[in-house]
């Protein structure tokens, strides 16, 4: 098949990954995974982290109402303390992103490399807003149900 | 030339940074002690006219419900009516008032702080080491060290009780001027309106009275946070423009026959900018907050007194409203940063 353009399958120029030639087709193929993977990744860091908000809102509400608190002042609490978790992680994913990387570069400019990475903060903040975010689920959850 | 996709990128960031805000005055005053219903009703009212306040103000629906309303009423600027400082008044309304006060002294503060900030860190990168070096070092690190609330009542002191040259507080001169609020901006309104500002008898008066009168009632004010302000910026532009000058392309410049000044100022001040814009949007920021200590010295009633009363009477509409136009202000103030950066140095947009 005679290529007409760049774009016709297989006719790309072909890039190297690890040492090997391959195709564009293969290179496509295993960029679209490897975005896949990616966010399949993402998917199970905010999920996991929001599971586990879940159910420690479900069962903080349920203990703080159980020791003295009414049902409402126990779903405000933990309601709120979810909500202050998930602020702060839109804040510090915000400024992450915003930052991009210049701290980066800037630690490595002045030789005070902390290991500290954009990609880094932004997974850390992913975690602590989903978890904040499931908190704040579990405790309305909760308030409907009980 | 400024990418668009830069900017809308930006731009885009300010939505999370905002919900991130609202979401923590939202949640902060929810864990705080006290109950606003109470506030509204007074300490002496029946527990039955408190219950009946709470469900007019929907404080008994569950936490989501409120959270959510919230939040749709934020994202429409609608902060709902103020509880206690100027009852039933809407939050909008007050910051309308309120807002161009402060943001006009900030403004102000700043202007001054950049005017003479840039120049003397100029000056004193150019002589270093000299004389006029360590003076302006000296005078940019007490600018640093020395608080508002001690520098305010000092400048009050020597300038409006010893010199009696200006105003110790206040915006105008309120006996004898009444001046219409059309902008907030006191400066700008006596300036439109001179020809028509009357006396309080009904008397006319020279056509720019009122806006000298504004004027000398904001110099001690602006001055006191631009003395702070300046001082940052000096500092921040002498070691700026010092690690320039080392540069090679610097040494080119000069090497091809170029005079000294035209050099700095034309290669040097551009790229030793950056840092300092950085600073001045920080500042700008600081400046904001900073506002109520200066307000609180002088007299002036800026959103900076206005959260501090509302957050000492627990009026929560106006404590959310204030922080999240604070919160606004700071992010496009950084927007405004970033957007500088890339005019000034193109490969920052990549």
């Amino acid at each position: 098949m005679a290529c007409a353009t760049r774009s016709t399958p297989g006719c790309a120029t072909p890039s190297t990954d690890r040492g090997t030639i391959v195709s564009a087709d293969e290179d496509g193929s295993q960029g679209s995974n490897r975005g896949r993977r990616e966010r399949l990744s993402r998917i199970r860091l905010v999920g996991f982290a929001g599971a586990v908000g879940l159910a420690l809102g479900v069962f903080g509400t349920l203990v703080v109402a159980t020791t003295g608190a009414d049902g409402r002042g126990a779903s405000t609490l933990v309601f709120s303390l979810g909500a202050l978790a998930f602020g702060f992680a839109l804040l510090g994913w915000s400024g992450s992103v915003a930052a991009g990387r210049s701290i980066e570069a800037t630690q490595a400019h002045l030789d005070t490399d902390t290991g500290w990475t954009e990609s880094g903060s932004r997974r850390a903040m992913a975690r602590i807003g989903g978890f904040g975010a499931g908190v704040m689920v579990g405790a309305s959850v909760t308030t409907l149900l009980v | 030339m400024i990418s668009k996709r830069f900017v809308a990128k930006r731009l885009l960031l300010l939505v999370p940074v905002l919900f991130g805000v609202a979401t923590l005055v939202f949640a902060i005053l929810q864990l705080s002690p006290g109950n606003p219903a109470r506030v509204i009703a007074g300490q002496r009212a029946s527990e039955e006219f408190v219950r009946q306040i709470e469900r007019e103000l929907g404080l008994n629906d569950p936490i989501y419900v409120q959270y959510g309303r919230f939040l749709l009423d934020a994202a429409q600027f609608d902060f709902g009516n103020s509880y206690t400082i100027q009852r039933n008044t809407p939050v909008r309304q007050i910051l309308r008032n309120k807002l161009p006060v402060t943001l006009e002294l900030a403004l102000y503060g700043q202007l001054i702080g950049i005017l003479l900030g840039i120049p003397l860190g100029i000056i004193s990168a150019v002589k270093q080491d000299t004389i006029t070096d360590h003076l302006t070092r000296v005078g940019a690190l007490s600018g640093i060290s020395i608080p508002i609330f001690w520098s305010g009542p000092l400048v009050i002191l020597v300038f409006a009780q010893f010199f009696g040259w200006l105003p110790t507080s206040g915006r105008i001169d309120a006996q004898r001027f009444s001046i219409e609020q059309v902008t907030g901006l006191i400066t700008v309104d006596t300036f439109v309106q001179g020809v028509d500002a009357t006396l309080s008898s009904g008397f006319a008066v020279s056509h720019f009275a009122p806006f000298f009168s504004a004027v000398e009632h904001m110099i001690l004010p602006a001055a006191t946070i631009g003395i702070y302000s300046m001082a940052l910026i000096s500092r921040m532009m002498r070691s700026s423009m010092l690690e320039v000058t080392r540069q090679d392309y610097i040494r080119t410049a000069r090497a091809k026959g170029q005079g000294a000044k035209i050099t700095l100022m034309k290669h040097g001040l551009r790229n030793a900018l950056i840092p300092v814009i950085t600073v001045i949007g920080i500042q700008f920021g600081s400046l904001l907050g900073g506002a109520v200590l200066t307000e609180t010295v002088f007299g002036i009633a800026g959103i900076g007194t206005l959260l501090v009363q509302a957050i000492e009477v627990g009026d929560y509409p106006v404590v959310q409203g204030t922080v999240l136009v604070f919160a606004f202000l700071f992010t496009l103030v950084n927007l405004g940063v970033d957007v500088t950066y890339s005019a000034l140095d193109p490969r920052i947009d990549q």
